[in-house]
């Protein structure tokens, strides 16, 4: 089955931050690079990775679909969030959609700002918004199984 | 002089299916035919089995009573649900736990 007509590559610019859905990663020497900040003393960078199993059963590949215009306006959203706890930081946040191999990356946020407890605490609360609330869905395929009983997956 | 248009032409909505949605009825879109006035974002999971029963209806329940929506790349808040009017033209999307991140 193709994936959804609006599970497409987009991105989202917004005032010190770029959020990004796609096939591809930027290298995290670019993503690093991109929100570098002289005034900045710290930057923590979240990457999330696919395992390799799940309770016992060997996971083959992960699939990601996202309702991109919702999900990025969701992440824009989470941003803006964030701002109200620490309103000086950058940050990338890219999240990986289409097929995604076991031990890949498959999310980054990295977060510059100028002290460490900031960078960290804002890094993570992304990144846990990102899990609840944005529109993007995680298909898990194992060993054995056919493909079309593959879960999709639920964070809750 | 005053005219009114006719309420009586047909409304289409998109609805959009994604993850267990999409698999479980092997589409992710939709055009749906819906009443051009009075017809609200409740309404909508009952037509859907409707139209879907012969195949995958119980199925489809589930993943609907466990899903949240969007209306035009908004989400509706459970509680609104029965306050959203659904016209012409919208943008629906059956919205399933998510899995992101």
């Amino acid at each position: 089955m193709l994936p959804p007509g609006s599970s497409v590559e987009g991105c989202l610019e917004l005032p010190g931050a770029s959020c990004s859905l796609s096939n591809r990663l930027d290298s995290l020497e670019s993503i690093i690079k991109q929100v570098s900040n002289d005034r900045f003393g710290a930057i923590a960078t979240f990457i999330g990775t696919t395992r390799n199993s799940f309770q016992g059963k060997v996971v083959t590949k992960l699939e990601y679909q996202a309702y991109t215009k919702l999900a990025l306006k969701t992440i824009g959203n989470i941003i803006i969030d964030a701002r109200s706890h620490n309103p000086d930081f950058q940050a990338v946040v890219q999240h990986r959609i289409g097929v995604v191999g076991v031990g890949e990356p498959s999310i980054v946020i990295s977060v510059s700002s100028p002290h460490r407890k900031e960078a960290f605490h804002t890094c993570e609360f992304i990144l846990e918004e990102v899990k609840r609330k944005a529109q993007i869905w995680k298909r898990e395929y194992y060993e054995g199984e056919d493909e079309s009983q593959a879960e999709w997956k639920s964070n809750v | 002089m005053s005219s009114t248009f006719s309420t009586n032409s047909p409304a289409y909505i998109t609805v959009l299916y994604f993850a267990a949605a999409s698999t479980t009825l092997g589409i992710s879109e939709e055009l749906i035919s819906i009443p051009s006035d009075g017809f609200y974002l409740f309404q909508l999971t009952d037509l859907l089995i409707e139209r879907h029963s012969l195949s995958d209806g119980d199925t489809l329940r589930k993943v609907l009573d466990s899903s949240q929506w969007s209306v035009n790349a908004e989400m509706v808040d459970d509680e609104d649900l029965t306050k959203v009017e659904l016209k012409d033209g919208m943008e629906v999307a059956v919205i399933c736990p998510v899995s992101g991140g």
